[in-house]
């Protein structure tokens, strides 16, 4: 027997199939579990779309949902949700662009502190600014509009928040702060050289910033577009606040209704419309990739440009005041209405006599606003760490290793990025209902987590894979070299350097669950209500006053989040 | 009174079958093993639609602190809760152990044959004044009435609405905030009730009137009281009980208030059935009828009605128009659907 033949059939071979069937079995079990969090849903999508009645009773199959989904009445609600998406994404997309711009590339006063103060509002649960929105707003009796009263003496309101103009604004508010997120980093990143050429050609800023700098965005303000738009049909809290009272529908809003505000829910329509937003989205995505290839998500690198800041002399203070004027309008009139609202006895009337302090007692006395947030923050941590984990595993087999499958799990891991939480909580509320055998899951409060897990995983995969990107390969090899198993790499190199993408993942899965309603308000029940769910009830209920004091201590929360984000993530990136 | 409870009366003998005053009658000899029991299952969720009316929560703190047991309470309108307890029964998931809803959809329930369950005696049964009484399935719990919320700083005194006919005044188009009459709900209850009661072609002229429709019922009491309208139509008179203060006045209409009938049902595998038994044996305590009363509510047990507050008892004793019912409501909704587009 040869050297060779030996190593075959001797220790070293065994552990070498050892190794590979543990890693086929790895790969399937990855794979059962995002076709679980994905494909499942989808497939019961599709199963609902055909079936005539509600999940868990008896019915035929046909085309009736479908039928109704290709009516004039439902083309001009798909075609009203594609175009407020516009509406909102076109002007979201200039002022993101704009505040990024001072923020990177001007010498405008405290930039650190606007960005931070421009970004605030993405962490802010849009339930809440909805809600603040519909007592400043309100075209009788909004703080806007009597103040726009008292100094012009008008008798007309200055605008209605129930209205098309009222969804969009309230849109705009959420996706200007993601936008300027996704571009402020491509500003920074920018290489400078071509801007300085154009200058030394003669020409002059305005030109440079025309033709240099802008085309040199093309390719991140066409992602943040994309982006954006696909967000902006996904939408479910601003229609409802703000388009429902007035007739105006979406799609998310026309699911909701179908199932929650129907004598009879209709099930088949509500999961046919789900099947057409699903593979609309699909085709957005699909020419998201096909326009911008692998270019999506890479506007943070790890790029070492510093580009010269722009002098823009007195106009530094105009574009200060730019930048201030947006978080006012995002943050500080919606807090200080909220904060208005929670004292004094009824909103919208506000005299000495209506001051009291009896909502903050009332919503600390209250167990469903106890019971939603001690849930939410359970949610919030434990969704946040398995869709971080699981966003990781993810990107680690897809982008450093060449293993059979590894584009699979990729794509499965990316589905739920074409699925609305409206729609991938329908397809859930079937997948779970029909769930066989003794497993029991709908009503739990698991049923939320797995939601939230598959809605986060696109995310977390994207931001973990960015992370393995930038590691060079030759530093795992260097630690096999050395001796260290598959492991104790993994722990001792992978993880201890991309930790600090895998905490920035974290918070952003975070304050996304801590958002979240348009899944969690048709998977929840008794016990396992999230604090968005109670929010919605609760205004619903006409409890504004209570609701208002709930928003400012969320809204506490998320600024210490911020601030410990800031504080510990700056500290563990400098001595890491 | 009496002429009153007689409308009353029609509406429940339609259930006809369903109704056995009998066994709501009898003595419940083990009751002190039905509370030992309870106390040791410890807890009950209770599927309401109070929309977080205060007396309801009253109620439920009141009975807490009595038995020491933790109730829970998943609270919608009528139509989500229905679809919520036939998904999780359909998934297996028997969560709910008793519901608070209008008797209409207990009815359908029960015709379904699936989602309640009989529904044992409780002691306090025994204290339901004509024509109330239990059936096998459902527990009378207490009446809700409907008239016309009215902003007073926007509608003058002398022009308020004494009539539902009233509303027809072509000066209100559009002033009107109304609870969607299509699907099930209160403005499903108006719709059919005015339809039945009303002069013909009443709906036709109201649609005319350019409705805005909400379902946002607890709210929309807020948004007149605001003034962002004159109306709001159907008003619960119990959820008006608590804007004291705000300029707002509720009118019960000469005709009459259309009504629905709150009951209990035990739900099917109810995981805590003693202690639902328990809670609705508290329900219909005098003293928690008494806080319903207050409320403006129409109580089920006798002699509530003459120890309620002042302002309370023309709601509690309002004259009664008439209520929905389970066989004509596909007619119903459909006809709404066609004059409400």
């Amino acid at each position: 027997m040869s050297a060779v033949d030996e190593r075959r059939s001797g220790p070293g071979a065994l552990a070498s199939l050892r190794l590979r069937y543990s890693r086929t079995f790895g790969m399937a079990a990855l794979i059962a579990l995002l076709a679980f969090l994905s494909l499942y849903p989808v497939s019961m999508l599709l199963f609902g779309s055909f079936h005539t009645t509600p999940p868990g009773v008896a019915g035929a199959f046909d085309l009736a949902g479908y039928r109704e989904v290709f009516t004039s009445e439902t083309g001009l609600v798909l075609l009203n949700t594609v175009g407020i998406s516009l509406a909102k994404t076109i002007p979201s997309l200039a002022l993101a662009a704009l505040l990024a711009w001072i923020v990177a590339r001007t010498d405008t006063p405290a930039r650190g502190v606007l960005e931070a103060l421009v970004t605030l509002p993405f962490f802010i649960p849009p339930i809440l600014t909805a809600m603040a929105w519909g007592m400043l707003g309100n075209p009788q009796v909004g703080a806007v509009n009597q103040a726009w009263r008292w100094i012009t003496g008008s008798q007309a309101a200055l605008f209605n928040v129930y209205s098309y103009g009222g969804v969009v604004w309230h849109m705009m508010q959420y996706s200007t702060p993601f936008l300027f997120l996704f571009i402020v980093e491509a500003f920074r990143a920018m290489d400078p050289s071509l801007e300085e050429a154009s200058r030394m050609c003669g020409a002059s800023q305005g030109q440079t910033l025309r033709r240099i700098t802008l085309t040199l965005m093309l390719p991140a303000l066409t992602t943040g577009f994309l982006l954006s738009f696909i967000r902006g049909l996904e939408n479910f809290e601003s229609p409802l606040f703000f388009g429902t009272p007035v007739k105006i529908q979406v799609v998310t809003t026309l699911i909701y209704d179908s199932i929650n505000q129907r004598s009879v829910p209709e099930y088949e329509f509500a999961t046919a419309m789900s099947f057409a937003v699903l593979a609309l989205m699909c085709l957005l995505v699909f020419w998201q990739w096909r326009l911008l290839g692998a270019r999506s998500f890479q506007t943070v690198t790890g790029k070492a440009y510093a580009p010269r800041l722009i002098k823009l002399g007195p106009w530094r203070w105009a574009t200060f005041a730019i930048c201030v004027l947006f978080f006012v309008v995002a943050v500080v009139l919606p807090v200080g209405q909220l904060l208005a609202g929670s004292m004094f006895r009824f909103f919208g009337f506000y005299s000495w006599d209506m001051l009291t302090l009896d909502h903050w007692t009332e919503a600390f006395d209250n167990s469903d606003i106890r019971r939603g947030f001690l849930n939410t923050l359970a949610l919030g941590l434990a969704g946040a760490t398995l869709t971080m984990i699981l966003g990781g595993i993810v990107a680690y087999v897809s982008v450093r290793t060449r293993w059979q499958g590894r584009r699979i799990v990729d794509i499965l891991a990316w589905l739920p990025w074409m699925m609305p939480g409206m729609v991938l909580g329908v397809g859930f509320l079937w997948g779970f209902a029909l769930l066989p055998g003794p497993v029991s899951i709908y009503g739990t409060i698991w049923a939320l987590l797995i939601a939230y897990v598959a809605l986060g995983t696109p995310l977390s995969t994207r931001v973990m894979s960015s992370s393995y990107h930038q590691l060079a390969y030759d530093l795992e090899e260097c630690a096999r070299v050395h001796g260290a198993g598959f492991w104790r790499t993994l722990w001792s190199i992978v993880v201890a350097l991309s930790w600090p993408s895998f905490a920035v993942g974290w918070v952003l899965t975070f304050f996304g669950i801590m958002r979240e309603l348009s899944a969690s308000i048709l998977l929840y029940s008794a016990g396992s209500e999230v604090l968005s769910v109670v929010l919605l009830r609760l205004w619903g209920n006409g409890q504004s006053e209570v609701v208002s004091v709930v928003g400012l201590c969320t809204m506490a929360l998320v600024l210490l989040f911020r601030w410990a984000q800031a504080r510990f993530l700056a500290r563990a990136v400098a001595t890491g | 009174m009496a002429a009153k409870i007689r409308l009353a009366a029609l509406a429940f003998a339609m259930a006809g079958a369903l109704v056995t005053a009998a066994p709501a009658q009898a003595q419940v000899s083990d009751w002190s093993s039905v509370v030992q029991a309870a106390k040791k299952e410890g807890s009950v969720v209770v599927y309401s639609m109070a929309l977080g009316a205060p007396y309801y929560n009253e109620v439920v703190r009141a009975f807490e602190r009595k038995y020491g047991i933790k109730v829970e309470s998943l609270d919608l309108r009528a139509s989500e809760l229905v679809e919520r307890i036939r998904t999780e029964q359909a998934a297996g998931r028997f969560i709910g152990d008793v519901e608070l809803i209008s008797s209409t959809m207990i009815e359908e329930q029960v015709v379904a044959d699936k989602y309640v369950q009989k529904f044992p005696a409780v002691p306090n049964a025994a204290n339901l004044r004509q024509p109330f009484a239990t059936t096998d399935f459902a527990v009378p719990a207490y009446i809700q009435a409907f008239g016309i919320l009215v902003n007073t700083q926007l509608v003058k005194p002398e022009e308020q609405p004494k009539s539902w006919s009233d509303l027809l005044d072509p000066k209100w188009k559009g002033k009107i905030l109304s609870d969607d009459m299509r699907p099930l709900g209160s403005g499903s209850t108006m719709f059919a009730v005015l339809h039945k009661e009303m002069p013909a072609g009443f709906h036709e002229k109201l649609a005319r009137q350019q409705l805005v429709f909400s379902r946002d019922m607890r709210n929309d009491a807020r948004r007149v009281a605001r003034g962002e309208y004159a109306f709001y139509i159907p008003q619960v008179f119990a959820f008006a009980s608590d804007l004291k203060g705000l300029p707002v006045k509720v009118v019960a209409p000469v005709e009459g208030a259309p009504y629905a009938l709150l009951e209990f049902a035990l739900l099917r595998n109810a995981p805590h059935p003693n202690t639902a038994r328990l809670l609705v044996n508290h329900f219909l305590e005098a003293e928690s009828q008494l806080v319903y009363a207050n409320a403006w509510n129409a109580p089920v047990i006798g002699g509530i009605v003459e120890r309620a507050n002042a302002d309370a008892r023309p709601f509690a004793e309002s004259k009664l128009m008439g209520a929905a019912t389970l066989a004509e409501r596909p007619g119903m909704m459909e006809l709404a659907r066609k004059i409400y587009k």
